[in-house]
């Protein structure tokens, strides 16, 4: 070990503190993990459950990501009916060992579409008529728009049910993410029983015009037989509207509530940063809680790091192997920079953080924001548990640059 | 000549589907591909999935222009940007199938309708795809295309692939119709690979690159002609083995040391590129990492697009249509 001192490294810090996450994994019933695709969304998010279930309590992770990368990290099966707990054995072989418990699910549009049906439709009969009509299949099954829903419902359903303590939400990447966070509104508007009522049968005088247009709008742009299949499904529907209603109601109460954290995950990237901008600004504006951002991929962490020009080379040593010492510390000088580059990068993050708190005087002042650096020694993505672990770690005590 | 065969081979295509995660460049390399079509002497209209009420546009930061509306509007020579607006192709697609144009109007107007087609899943996707039908199939009065190139910007990966499967899946519910027809039409554009190719996008990383072959495979299964892989912000590489091998055993035994995380992000590249050229059948190829953003980037990609080597994966073209095209 070298006992020389590269310039990079402030001596006088502490060796770890808590960051502001610390306390969200603790006091939190959702934490929401938005951002860019590609920033490690959905590391952070298994992260941040894995450490509340270290910190003791009963953690799930919900990803509604159709890549299904946390399952390859967290060994869960696709397509699971219901969440599955991370295996306790394998995290504790690792030297981490849970107070609490960790559960991962995968959302599936289906099922919990399917589940929803079974639950507010009322009588198998109804049931069965809702779930073999075309139109009911054709929705079930498809991703776009589908998962923003059910992410959603699925919320509710897992917080309704009190079985976790805290979930954690990975949300679809870029603009789909707002579709979630608009989700329980958009919902609203589609079973507003202005639209809902040109479809159905039953109609008061004032709904005629406008549903005679409607007919003739349908049958003749999708045939007659999608028109009847639309008012099947939504006579089918009908029933459950309310219950839909209210639970998207609940969604938002929840996610408006201090029991609400919504973390924006981005890198040092031009393009990340400009959408966690715009993320924030939507946050702001649907009058979410939002607790700070974390910065994964970013190259501020040097505690510790020597420089090339440190190394001493043995005697004797050949040209290429000098030439090559020269060219490493030409990369060293570029990571100057860039590390120079992401920690002003923190500092400002740490700042709108502050500012966003003030300004939304959401939180009393307990709750944490602010900034924090994920991956400071991984430069690659994470990949295994192990890694998923330092992850963990790091966004809870972590002396942040 | 080689070098720009892989750009050049894109210029007969009338709609380019850029996709691919998000965060890897994508919108950067549409905004650069426009530029150097336009600059080829393409009509090109360069497009991204959305209303005006987005209130910031990736593509617009990329292509340099404060708005990007739902009308082309021009932007340099030859080249215009719009958004491919789903109520827009509602419209039109009202207009195609009533009987009068006056009651596609009113039925626009009628905000129950206007409703539902936003908010019920699947709808608003199915409007952009008959925009984009609408945009591709406009011509001047010379007969000539309005946008020889279409260019879409995706969105990331997930959707992307769900645009794909919409009309499939729509033809099942409503087999008849006008609203079928054009759904095959639709379809048949996209399909068709000398008309239409997929580029998908990715980052020399593992996740990354794992997920573009994920993404190679979806594409595959929808059967929509991929055209090439861009594996982008590549890092410059100056070890040669030799140095490299020297450099590895030299980090081994130091306390983390500076540039040793640019060295693995080099090797991880390598690995990564080496797997993406394996797994697919079409020409891959490679932007190095350049540090600028915004409209200086997308300029100077496109600059380097026409003079950039095309470095690993097959280089003959495996388009097997192409002579038809």
């Amino acid at each position: 070990m070298s006992s020389s001192r590269p310039p990079d490294v402030r001596p006088t810090l502490p060796e770890t503190q808590p960051t502001f996450i610390e306390p969200l994994i603790r006091d939190k019933r959702v934490i929401v993990c938005c951002g860019a695709g590609g920033v490690g969304k959905t590391t952070t998010a298994a992260a941040i459950g894995l450490a509340s279930a270290v910190a003791g309590r009963k953690a799930l992770v919900l990803t509604i990501d159709p890549a299904r990368r946390l399952a390859e990290a967290m060994g869960i099966p696709e397509a699971a009916r219901a969440p599955a707990p991370v295996p306790r054995a394998k995290l504790a072989a690792l030297g981490v060992p849970l107070a609490g418990e960790l559960h991962a699910w995968m959302l599936s549009p289906e099922i919990v579409f399917e589940t929803m049906v079974r639950r507010l439709a009322g009588d198998e009969e109804r049931i069965q008529q809702i779930l073999k009509n075309r139109l009911y299949q054709h929705l079930s099954k498809i991703v776009a728009g589908m998962q923003e829903y059910t992410a959603a419902e699925a919320l509710y359903t897992l917080y309704s049910e009190g079985k976790y303590d805290i979930v954690v939400l990975d949300t679809p990447p870029s603009r789909n993410a707002l579709a979630f966070l608009e989700a329980p509104r958009k919902l609203s508007l589609f079973l507003d029983e202005r639209v809902i009522g040109v479809f159905l049968p039953k109609k008061g005088a004032l709904l005629r015009a406008a549903s005679d247009l409607v007919e003739r709008v349908f049958t003749k742009a999708f045939g007659e037989g999608f028109y009847k299949d639309v008012q099947d499904f939504l006579g089918a529907f009908s029933g459950m509207f309310g219950g839909m209603r209210a639970h998207a109601e609940a969604v938002r109460e929840l996610l408006t509530s201090d029991q609400a954290a919504f973390l924006l995950v981005t890198s040092p990237e031009p393009a990340a940063l400009a959408e966690a901008g715009f993320f924030q600004q939507k946050i702001a504006e649907l009058g979410l809680p939002f607790a700070g951002y974390v910065l994964n991929r970013s190259w501020a962490y040097t505690r510790g790091f020597i420089g090339p020009e440190e190394i001493a080379l043995p005697e004797g040593v050949l040209e290429h192997e000098r030439v090559a010492l020269r060219k490493l510390t030409q990369l060293a000088d570029a990571e100057r920079w860039r590390a120079q580059r992401d920690r002003d990068l923190l500092a400002r993050l740490r700042m709108e953080a502050a500012g966003a708190r003030g300004a939304g005087a959401r939180h009393d002042g307990r709750d944490g924001t602010g900034a924090a650096i994920a991956t400071p020694h991984l430069g690659g993505a994470v990949e295994d548990l192990a890694g998923l672990a330092e992850l963990a770690r790091n966004l809870v005590h972590l002396e942040n640059a | 000549m080689i070098r720009d065969e892989l750009l050049k081979s894109l210029l007969p295509l009338r709609a380019v589907l850029v996709t691919g995660k998000g965060g890897v460049g994508k919108t950067t390399f549409a905004a650069s591909l426009a530029r150097f079509a336009a600059q080829s002497g393409k009509r090109v209209l360069v497009t991204e999935i959305g209303s005006e009420e987005a209130t910031t546009s990736a593509l617009a930061d990329a292509i340099g222009t404060p708005k990007i509306t739902e009308q082309p509007q021009e932007v340099a020579p030859n080249l215009r940007v719009a958004s491919l607006a789903p109520a827009l192709g509602h419209q039109r697609f009202l207009r195609d199938v009533l009987p009068m144009k006056i009651l596609a109007d009113a039925a626009m107007r009628s905000s129950a309708i206007r409703r539902f087609l936003s908010a019920a899943p699947t709808f608003p996707e199915m409007g952009v795809l008959y925009r984009l039908l609408d945009l591709v199939r406009m011509k001047r009065r010379d007969g000539a295309f309005e946008h020889e190139m279409i260019i879409v910007d995706l969105p990331a990966t997930g959707h992307a692939l769900a645009l794909a499967q919409i009309p499939a899946s729509l033809l099942r519910v409503i087999p008849t119709g006008p609203i079928a027809a054009a759904v095959r039409e639709g379809l048949e554009l996209l399909r068709d690979p000398g008309r239409t190719g997929a580029v998908v996008v990715t980052l020399p990383e593992t996740l990354p690159v794992s997920e573009a072959i994920e993404l190679v495979q979806g594409i595959a299964e929808h059967e929509i002609p991929l055209a090439h892989v861009v594996v982008n912000r590549v890092p410059f590489d100056p070890f040669s083995d030799e140095e490299r091998d020297f450099i590895r055993s030299l980090l081994g035994n130091q306390r983390p040391t500076l540039g040793g995380r640019t060295l693995e992000r080099i090797d991880r590249a390598r690995v990564a590129l080496g797997r993406i050229a394996n797994a697919v059948s079409v020409p891959v190829g490679v932007l190095q990492d350049v540090w600028l953003d915004g409209p200086r980037l997308a300029e100077e990609m496109a600059s380097l697009m026409a003079v950039d080597q095309v470095e690993v994966g097959p280089t003959s073209v495996r388009r097997k249509e192409e002579g038809a095209a």
